[in-house]
């Protein structure tokens, strides 16, 4: 059996972008194992976008800059010609602009999705079934016989998300991959990330959205200007005024205690503040 | 006396270029000077598209669209680019120029105007944002939801009476959020008409009055936006909505401010600190 490896290694990751005064991310090092969900919050500009674009192997090659330290991705480097060879199809990197990641060139959502499948060669008899139970997964199986180009926003980020899925990748880096998705689709998505990590793919997320993540990720890695300010528990980090201080602030809920704690000071209001509905309620009614 | 509407659909019905299924198939609504209008709906029901049509994006629509008195399915769209602002839903589909300032100036230098006039907007529209200091840095260097924030200047530059405005809030962080809100809920107060297409249930509460549930390329509901939030399409209720709720509060519109002032005038008085 093959020891347990750490899907994602930085190890004193530090990168710089051509011409900016500071670093974008600086002396970055975590581990994150197979089957964890990892969530980045930061402020903008906090370098979560950037730390993904490196394990991606997209930085600096794609967006200019300077690396120094090291990542590693299921044991290979992201950052050279061979280490981005063995990884092709292992890793699906996904943002919030869909329009810069359909490749542009299926002619239908169903030939968009088989498009990687079939650049890694798989077997079309493979290909058929892999690509509806992904269309399936991302509640667009409808949308088969349409022409991507010709979508909405939020059925694009779909689209995406389903090509990428069909490939059962070991690591997910999503940058705000589901900010066009309606209500059903952030479920989805949800959903969707808590199967991969089940699967015992490493999912890492970069999102705003701390409502969603309180409940979703098992950890968060907190960047403060490219520094790590807090690795551990989502619950912990919401609850205090370090996601404040070093963050952009909580969960909507927690917001609204903080501020009661700021106006009125009780016992009732103080921290460590309530996340959701049900905390609140619990502790306030 | 119900003032005239500033922008104004009927029985509006448009198919996308070789596409058989209708993207609108009859939508009839107006909204009046300094109302606030979401668009909920689910991924693909025609809330873009009706957005597009009041902007002339797309041609060849039947029935009426009307732009601050404009046709909008007939005039030219630099004609309605003196009245309307349209920010998209990717804000790289709109930044090209190599500064801030410069991407902010594009739509006044297009209408013509003088330089002093552009640099006030420019100067103006930046700060209202908050994005006064990064007048001049490129688009590209800064972090994308500053990058959204610099579109959003550049669609207020001109002075728009009609802002067409496409999930203004996705992927912003939280104090971004609140600019946008901020800026919806002062040009509104100043007669402007806001149309937004939005997941983000918080932010229609606060920013906005009105909302329609878009389903298959028809209205299905024209209402409030506090009754419309939970419907199948639309965006979940807002969790401090839900706690109010929850605790039996009595706040008509729960809009996070007003549901925190329940809140400590519902609860017991705390005890002064020892």
């Amino acid at each position: 059996m093959e020891a347990p490896l750490s899907a994602v290694v930085l190890d004193g990751l530090t990168f710089q972008y051509a011409g900016a005064p500071g670093n974008a991310l600086d002396d970055v090092s975590f581990a994150v194992p197979a089957g964890e969900i990892c969530w980045l919050y930061g402020r903008p500009g906090a370098g979560t976008s950037t730390l993904l674009l490196a394990a991606a192997g997209l930085a600096p090659r794609l967006t200019g800059g300077t690396v120094r330290g090291a990542v590693t991705v299921t044991g290979q480097d992201p950052q050279t010609d061979d280490g981005r060879k063995a990884l092709r199809g292992r890793v699906a990197h996904a943002t919030s602009a869909p329009d810069l990641q359909l490749s542009g060139i299926g002619a239908t959502v169903g030939e968009e999705v088989a498009f990687a499948p079939a650049n890694l060669s798989w077997p079309i008899e493979r290909i058929r079934p892999a690509v509806e139970a992904a269309l399936a997964r991302l509640g667009i199986a409808h949308l088969a016989a349409r022409q991507p180009a010709a979508l909405s926003g939020g059925e694009k980020q779909r689209v995406v998300l389903a090509s990428l899925a069909v490939l059962e990748p070991p690591v997910w880096l999503l940058d705000d991959a589901g900010s066009a998705l309606d209500a059903e689709g952030r479920r989805i998505l949800a959903a969707l990330i808590r199967a991969e990590a089940a699967r015992g793919a490493a999912v890492l997320v970069a999102s705003e959205d701390a409502d969603a993540m309180a409940e979703l990720a098992h950890r968060v890695i907190l960047l403060d200007r490219g520094r790590v300010a807090w690795d551990g528990s989502p619950h912990a980090l919401l609850s205090q005024e370090l996601a404040w201080e070093h963050g952009p602030g909580s969960t909507a809920i927690a917001e609204i205690a903080r501020a009661a704690w700021l106006r009125a000071a009780g016992q009732k209001f103080a921290p460590a503040w309530p996340l959701d509905p049900d905390e609140a309620a619990a502790r306030w009614s | 006396m119900t003032p005239a509407p500033l922008v104004r659909y009927h029985e509006v019905r448009f198919a996308y270029a070789g596409s058989e299924r209708p993207a609108l198939d009859g939508v009839t609504f107006a909204a009046a000077e300094g109302e606030g209008v979401a668009l909920f709906g689910a991924n693909g029901a025609g809330k873009s598209t009706i957005l597009r049509l009041a902007m002339g994006l797309e041609r060849g629509a039947s029935g009426a669209v009307e732009s601050a008195g404009l046709d909008a399915t007939t005039a030219p769209p630099e004609a309605i680019a003196t009245v309307a602002g349209f920010l998209f839903q990717q804000p790289e589909t709109q930044l090209f120029e190599p500064t801030v300032a410069r991407d902010v100036a594009f739509g006044p230098r297009c209408l013509g105007w003088d330089t002093a006039r552009i640099e006030a907007a420019v100067r103006g529209s930046l700060e209202e944002v908050g994005l006064g200091a990064v007048a001049d840095v490129h688009p590209y260097d800064l972090p994308a939801p500053h990058r959204r924030l610099v579109a959003l200047a550049a669609v207020l530059a001109t002075g728009p009476r009609l802002l067409l405005l496409d999930e203004p809030t996705a992927a912003l962080d939280r104090a971004s959020r609140e600019t946008v809100r901020r800026v919806v809920r002062r040009r509104r107060d100043a007669g402007v008409t806001v149309l937004a297409v939005t997941h983000d249930g918080e932010f229609a509460l606060e920013a906005l009055d009105r909302a329609l549930l878009v389903d298959r390329g028809r209205i299905v509901a024209d209402d409030s936006v506090v009754s419309l939030l939970g419907r199948p399409g639309a965006p979940d209720l807002p969790a401090p909505a839900v706690l109010a709720r929850r605790l039996g509060l009595r706040v008509p519109v729960p809009r996070t401010a007003d549901v925190l002032e329940a809140l400590l005038g519902a609860l017991p008085q705390p005890s002064a600190p020892r």
